[in-house]
């Protein structure tokens, strides 16, 4: 069982590191950066308690929503999906990435106290 | 001074006998040059009062004359009309200039001026070219001041003269007065103004013989006292409107030892109207509303009206009086409401005192006592007995009992000082009863036992002899008789121990370390990201340095900085107009760029 687990992921990983393409292999060192900190945030309220809570909740939102946003970016410029966004470039992706962190960050910045 | 309304007129505010005395030392004071001179004489000879020192006065009107000048002129002219036996010189020169002032080009002041000095001096005037240059004027200086002296300068023009125009001015100007709170007409230049208006007003409809069209008239230094003199002296002497003020001499107050109700009816200078007749058109009971009066006279004793209400032999209270004066056609504001007064003595009889066994198997002793002596013997009452108290109160007079509105029971402790007041209550029949259970009343003695007297209390607003009298002393005996620390009189207004605040206490932190140690290890996934970016190949080989990437690189560092220096000193809206600012810069930097990369991106597919 183990064993078709271990084989399945290390295919995975082979395949992952042929076929994509370094932009996207930027992005996706990105998200796992993003993913790391989420984590360790929750970990920190977890273990230690959530005082003050609205700065753990405005650091975990932004990591929550930087994700989603690179999450975007990501299927936005993989020319593979071009089909599906004809009329978006990927400048103009990334445009809309920058835009909207910068709406998200504004609202944390807010909200850390 | 006249409500807005136009039933019940009533001036409310008028020159009382002492207002008058007080504008004539006003206008006595000694003047130093000639305006002030004019508004002390004529206003005091308006007032009726008599001006001190003709010849002086005079003197100093031929010193002060500056015969170049209207206003001069004006105001020495108009002076020494006020009093006799004074002339001016007059010379051509002065009557040239004079004329000359009346016309189209002066202002309104000086047509005014001009004007009444011609007529004081008793030089001829053009009055069709004056009521020509007055019209001219109006039209152009349309404010009220300059209305009211065209008013005051018509009425001194001849009375073949085409005044309509100007009179239609005093309708207008009617139509202009501010209506200050529904009981007050003014016009918003102030006191002055309307004053003079009044007084302009209605010396020019005396003058043409034409009623004003005035239904009500309002008003409440130097130029200002005169101003209210002459209309005050208007209003009490011209031809069409004279308003009545009627007010009780002394309070408004009937009883058997003052049976007539005495009133004052004067015109607003306080001068008394004794050539009218003053009727009682009704009057009732304002608890009952029962009439007792209709259409009763007056009787004038010596300037006074008087009538004996008592004969109607009114019960005690309030009456409310509708009075109506007729005599003159001018009187205005005739129909008066006054609130009387009848007031009346008491007198207590039957007072019964006894001490009732609770369970009632004891009969009652009931001792009498009459006022204004005291019980011979204290009373005594425990736990198990009731102290009872009943009593009438009669109305001396008329022999009917009263309800007064205070009635009150006062037990007063002769060695503690405390006192505790009770409320004695009438029953169906008028019969006033009190009734004292020691048992459940302790707490308001907080259960001292020992000698009170008993006082009874009664007042009202229309009894002339309110009662406080000690009835008797009464021995009250208590259970459970708490050992008393002294006596403790309310301690309400000593200050009360310190209450101790307790700020929100900060919630716990956890240790420093502890948190030091997960901020790093927070921060530590960036260093991850940076060497796999490293390892990946990530670089920045394609920069190139064009103005736009580079303003949007800057542009986009300001606004991460902008984010830190949010979250450390601005609020919310100095940081969107600041990310307004460098955002619209970065989009626009940041569009070029990216539209630069995307031609390269094609051009190289």
């Amino acid at each position: 069982m183990s064993n078709s687990v271990l084989s399945v992921i290390s295919r995975f990983l082979e395949e992952y590191s042929t076929t994509t393409s370094t932009k996207l292999k930027v992005v996706d060192a990105y998200l796992l950066y993003i993913l790391l900190t989420g984590a360790l945030q929750f970990l920190y309220c977890l273990l230690v308690g959530t005082f003050p809570f609205n700065s753990f909740l405005s650091g975990f939102i932004s990591c929550v929503g930087s994700f989603i946003l690179a999450v975007c970016l990501r299927i936005q410029i993989n020319p593979q999906n071009k089909g599906d966004f004809l009329s978006i470039s990927p400048e103009r992706a990334f445009a809309d990435f920058l835009f909207a962190n910068t709406v998200l960050h504004l609202v944390v910045m807010n909200f850390i106290g | 001074m006249a409500p807005a309304g136009a039933q019940a007129l009533t001036p409310s505010h008028y020159l009382s006998l002492s207002d008058v005395s007080r504008l004539q030392n006003l206008l006595s004071q000694p003047f130093t040059d000639l305006q002030s001179a004019y508004y002390s004489v004529v206003g005091l000879s308006k007032l009726g009062g008599i001006v001190p020192d003709h010849q002086e006065v005079c003197q100093f009107l031929k010193s002060q004359l500056d015969p170049s000048s209207v206003d001069s002129l004006f105001f020495a002219a108009e002076t020494s009309q006020a009093i006799s036996g004074c002339e001016i010189p007059v010379s051509n020169e002065t009557r040239d200039i004079l004329l000359a002032a009346v016309s189209e080009d002066s202002s309104m002041t000086q047509i005014h001026r001009a004007v009444g000095a011609l007529s004081s001096l008793g030089l001829p005037l053009a009055s069709q070219e004056v009521v020509g240059a007055l019209a001219a004027r109006i039209n152009k200086e349309d404010n009220v001041m300059a209305i009211i002296l065209a008013l005051q300068t018509a009425s001194r023009l001849s009375q073949q003269a085409e005044l309509g125009r100007i009179l239609e001015e005093i309708e207008d100007l009617t139509a202009r007065l501010d209506d200050l709170g529904g009981i007050y007409l003014q016009f918003e230049e102030g006191l002055e103004a309307t004053a003079l208006f009044v007084a302009a007003a209605y010396a020019l409809s005396d003058h043409v013989d034409v009623e004003p069209p005035l239904k009500e008239k309002s008003w409440d230094s130097l130029a200002e006292a005169f101003s209210v003199a002459s209309a005050a002296a208007a209003l009490s002497n011209n031809r069409f409107h004279v308003p009545v003020i009627v007010s009780a001499q002394g309070p408004a107050t009937v009883s058997h030892n003052q049976p007539t109700l005495q009133l004052l009816v004067t015109d607003v200078m306080s001068q008394p109207l004794t050539s009218a007749s003053v009727l009682v058109e009704s009057a009732f009971a304002v608890a009952t509303k029962s009439a007792i009066l209709s259409q009763t006279p007056f009787t004038l004793n010596d300037g006074v009206f008087e009538l004996n209400f008592m004969s109607s032999q009114p019960a005690s209270g309030y009456y409310q009086f509708t009075v109506a004066v007729t005599g003159d056609s001018r009187l205005v504001a005739s129909h008066v409401e006054l609130k009387v007064k009848v007031s009346t003595e008491v007198s207590v009889s039957n007072m019964d005192l006894s001490v009732v066994d609770k369970d009632q198997s004891i009969g009652t002793k009931t001792t009498r006592v009459d006022y204004p002596s005291k019980a011979k013997s204290p009373f005594t009452a425990d736990s198990h007995q009731n102290f009872a108290m009943s009593f009438q109160l009669v109305d001396v007079n008329t022999g009917q009992e009263l309800t007064p509105h205070q009635t009150f029971v006062r037990l007063h402790n002769q060695k503690t000082g405390q006192e505790v007041v009770f409320v004695a209550e009438p029953d169906s029949k008028n019969l006033y009863k009190f009734e004292l259970d020691a048992a459940e009343r302790k707490s308001e003695f907080d259960s001292m036992s020992g000698t009170y007297s008993l006082y009874l209390i009664v007042g009202d607003a229309t009894l002339e002899n309110p009662i406080l009298w000690n009835v008797a002393d009464v021995v009250l005996k208590f259970v459970e008789e708490e050992a008393p620390a002294a006596v403790q009189p309310k301690t309400l207004y000593v200050p009360k121990p310190e209450i101790q605040h307790l700020f929100r206490e900060p919630e716990k932190k956890p240790p420093t370390v502890v948190s030091n140690t997960f901020t790093a290890l927070v921060l530590s996934p960036f260093l991850l990201l940076l060497i796999l970016w490293f390892k990946l190949g990530a670089n920045i080989s394609s920069f190139s340095f064009s103005p736009s990437t580079i303003l949007f690189h800057v542009g986009h560092a300001a606004m991460l900085g902008l984010m830190y220096v949010y979250w450390t000193h601005l609020n919310m809206f100095q940081t969107l107009k600041y990310l307004a600012i460098i955002g619209g810069v970065t989009f626009l930097a940041g569009n070029r760029m990216l539209a630069q990369k995307a031609v390269k991106r094609r051009s190289h597919v």
